[in-house]
């Protein structure tokens, strides 16, 4: 399998007089799960129609494996808005078969394929139903069936677990995992950050147009780590705040949130100070949610402005 | 391409089991053509279940109520030979009010006889007196005589001036309450009309009907056609011709019209040729407007319910609206097939005679073709703009109706179209693309001389606005439909038009 690559390169795009997005710069590789984050308006669903070319930049190019992405032709997408609709009257079977065939799938693969994945999702038995007689939790397994029961290139969700149960969650997640071996696209766009971070391992971060935030969640993450750590005993420790060499940043209960003030000062010097006097329950390095980076940022941004 | 046959199938196959597709071929024509023709049917073929009761109130004296019955009788008889019409002479036996008038009319008239009697005994008396120059006394005797006539002639002049007043009376009375009974039997449903004759009749010709309905045209036209043959009859034996010669004279014509056509003539039926070609605009426009709405509907759900986010993402506008205008457009194209399979075995079948109607031949059916395929096209384009440009299904609607309005306001001018199919007016207007497969497949049947050169001209412009229509749609619709309860102005839609992407 070869790694495909998509590029976007500092796109622009404005709807009369609002601009949407302001040379907008990132790069996706197959094989990751790339989340597309942002708050609401922050031009997401915009970014994705380009990707899919519905829409045109004003400015700047989309590049699929190196090649101008309007002029790449027999590229297939699975897409998952975000605002979730259906033919109503239509049959689950039949309307699989068309928006499979509709990616050039025949329409026996399209019906075999169908069948699979109703199977895999335990939605075997409603094949023939109306659309309109499955529960709103249905219908969104039927509409990722859609998406890539046709196995595309590139596979583009929009808030994809919104409205799921956990049990179809970790089916879902099971599946995009063997979309991802292909080496393929995959994008995410979500504003729910707890899930991006479990689900995605590259990030982009837009708010006001322009890109704030780039890069895989690990790398990310060493970038905002604050060296603080946190410690939890069995009894009140506050003698801590007479260690001139620790700054306790947040308290609560037993539980602690400090950084190191001294180089010279290691963790091992306040593990034996403390050795004796409290049972220590915990001690972590704290990590940085990515919700707390995501506002953070905007917060920032929104002061600079 | 290929999505675009895809496209198309899916439109078509969906569509074509649903009820409103099977109502809309199969029921609706019917009922719009049973709608239509139902009331001229019963125009017609009325089955004359009873004989009618005419009332006739005649002031003129002239006994017409006997010749209006023989002449009824001569021209209309009910299927078991019975005569259609019963006249009945409205007579005032019971009313006291005019048996009171009547008998002091009698007085008076009693009297008036008697003192012309008298007047006349006096005058003969007199005229003898005159003769007779050797009767004695005679000088006093004429005098006195004078005296007496000149007393009794002015007594009579009184009293004949009386009675000419209570004639007047008499007659306004008869007329007040003939009318006021002829009212009550006709409430009651006795009678069916009733005919008043004024009492100078004969020297104007004026005549009153009264009915409940005296829209029945069917009806005044047979009145009016017998009381003109008696008015002339009477007229013509006041001056003095004899009777057996005017029978001769006032036979009724009888008119069968045909219609010149290049291949020869036909005889001419007004409802037939008339109703025809307008039920032929009906099936047209439910053709048209069942497939532009679906059209219509199906850009609506998709954009409402965000699936066209999905199929511009799998294919590109142009496949998506030309896929659903070819799906829809066989569709259409399906629906006329049915009817024409349908019309064919009504022909088989005798229900529709066919050497009746010469319009329903090939060379029409394929101008029905075509005219369906323009309008299709121009309405099915600008259905698919609309759909995507409405914010919701209220707007849409509107317009939707408004269309509708359009396209079948050629109809209401079908009385135009009738007496002049190539009259300056409608040519123009068949020229206007909203309006040119109504007019035109009005026109092509009705129109004897040939409108080949106006077949091609609106042929032309309708191709030249579907394009129009096409290329605005094709730049509107993929911004269109990505947008979403927000209404789109004019100048954003210009700039779509104007620009590409």
């Amino acid at each position: 399998m070869n790694n495909n690559l998509l590029e976007v390169q500092e796109v622009s795009k404005s709807f009369q007089d609002t601009v949407v997005l302001d040379k907008l710069s990132f790069s996706v590789q197959g094989g990751e799960t790339f989340g597309l984050l942002g708050p609401n308006g922050a031009g997401k669903t915009t970014m994705m129609r380009m990707i899919m070319n519905i829409l045109r930049p004003d400015e700047g190019n989309i590049l699929f494996n190196g090649q101008l992405r309007r002029k790449t032709k027999g590229l297939h997408f699975g897409y998952l808005p975000e605002e979730r609709g259906l033919y109503p009257r239509a049959r689950v079977l039949d309307m699989l078969i068309y928006l499979g065939s509709l990616n050039n799938l025949s329409r026996h693969k399209a019906q075999v394929e169908a069948i699979r994945y109703l199977d895999k999702l335990g939605m075997i038995e409603f094949t023939h139903s109306r659309v309109s007689q499955l529960s709103k939790g249905m219908q969104q397994k039927i509409q990722f069936i859609a998406a890539f029961l046709h196995n595309p290139d590139v596979l583009v969700l929009d808030e994809p677990f919104a409205g799921l149960d956990p049990i179809n969650q970790i089916v879902l997640r099971d599946i995009l995992e063997d979309y991802k071996k292909n080496k393929k696209i995959l994008i995410i766009s979500t504003h729910q950050m707890e899930l991006a971070e479990k689900l995605c391992n590259h990030i982009c971060l837009i708010n006001q147009s322009k890109v704030i935030l780039d890069g895989t969640i690990s790398t990310i993450k060493k970038r905002f780590r604050e060296n603080a750590f946190f410690i939890e005993a069995d009894q009140p420790m506050g003698f801590l705040h007479d260690f001139k060499e620790i700054n306790i940043l947040e308290e609560n209960n037993n539980a602690y949130k400090f950084t190191l003030t001294s180089r010279q000062f290691s963790l091992n010097d306040l593990l034996a100070r403390l050795k004796g006097k409290v049972k220590i329950k915990k001690f972590e390095v704290v990590e940085p949610s990515l919700h707390d980076i995501f506002i953070k940022l905007i917060q920032e941004q929104a002061k600079s402005v | 391409m290929k999505n675009l046959w895809r496209i198309a199938r899916w439109e078509f196959s969906t569509r074509i089991r649903t009820r409103s597709f099977l109502f809309n071929t199969f029921i609706s024509p019917l009922l719009f053509t049973a709608i239509i023709t139902l009331p001229i049917y019963f125009f017609q073929y009325q089955g004359e279940v009873s004989t009618k009761l005419i009332g006739v109130i005649d002031l003129s004296g002239q006994g017409l109520e006997r010749e209006l019955q023989s002449e009824l009788n001569r021209s209309y008889r009910l299927e078991n030979r019975s005569p259609e019409y019963m006249i009945l002479n409205i007579s005032l036996k019971n009313s006291q009010r005019y048996n009171q008038l009547l008998d002091d009319f009698r007085d008076i008239q009693s009297r008036t006889d008697s003192i012309t009697i008298l007047f006349e005994q006096i005058r003969d008396q007199r005229a003898q007196y005159f003769r007779n120059p050797n009767l004695p006394n005679r000088e006093n005797l004429l005098r006195t005589s004078y005296d007496r006539l000149q007393y009794v002639r002015e007594e009579k002049e009184l009293v004949e001036i009386e009675q000419r007043r209570f004639k007047a009376a008499l007659d306004s009375l008869y007329k007040h309450e003939a009318k006021r009974m002829a009212d009550s039997l006709l409430i009651n449903n006795v009678l069916d009309a009733y005919l008043v004759f004024p009492p100078n009749f004969l020297k104007d010709g004026r005549i009153q009907y009264h009915s409940k309905n005296p829209g029945d045209f069917r009806e005044t036209d047979r009145f009016e056609k017998i009381l003109q043959r008696i008015y002339t009859e009477k007229q013509i034996l006041n001056d003095r011709i004899e009777r057996s010669r005017i029978g001769r004279w006032l036979q009724p014509i009888e008119v069968t019209k045909f219609q010149l056509f290049r291949e020869g003539q036909k005889e001419w039926n007004f409802f037939i040729q008339f109703y025809g070609p307008v039920i032929g605009v009906f099936l047209l426009f439910m053709a048209i407007f069942t497939a532009g709405g679906y059209i219509f509907s199906s850009v609506l759900m998709e954009k409402s319910n965000r699936v066209i986010e999905v199929l511009l993402s799998y294919a590109n506008s142009q496949q998506i609206m030309g896929g659903k205008i070819l799906g829809f457009g066989f569709l259409g194209l399906l629906q006329i097939l049915i009817w024409f399979a349908l019309t064919a075995l009504f022909i088989s079948l005798n229900i529709i005679p066919i050497q009746k109607i010469a319009y329903l031949n090939l060379t029409n059916a394929l101008y029905f073709m075509l005219y369906f395929l323009l309008g299709f096209l121009f309405y099915g384009s600008i259905f698919i703009t609309v759909g995507a440009l409405s914010a919701n299904e209220y707007d849409a609607q509107q317009i939707n109706q408004f269309l509708r309005t359009v396209a079948i306001f050629p109809v209401l001018l079908s009385l135009i179209v009738l007496a002049d199919p190539n009259s300056q007016l409608i040519r123009m207007l068949s020229y206007i693309p909203f309006l040119t497969p109504s007019f035109m497949i009005m026109r092509i049947p009705l129109s004897s001389a040939s409108i080949i050169m106006d077949i091609y001209i609106t042929t032309v412009i309708m191709i030249g606005s579907i394009i129009l229509v096409i290329f605005a749609a094709g730049r509107i619709f993929r911004m269109a439909t990505l947008m979403q309860g927000k209404k789109i102005s004019w100048s954003e839609l210009l700039r779509w038009i104007r620009l590409s992407s």
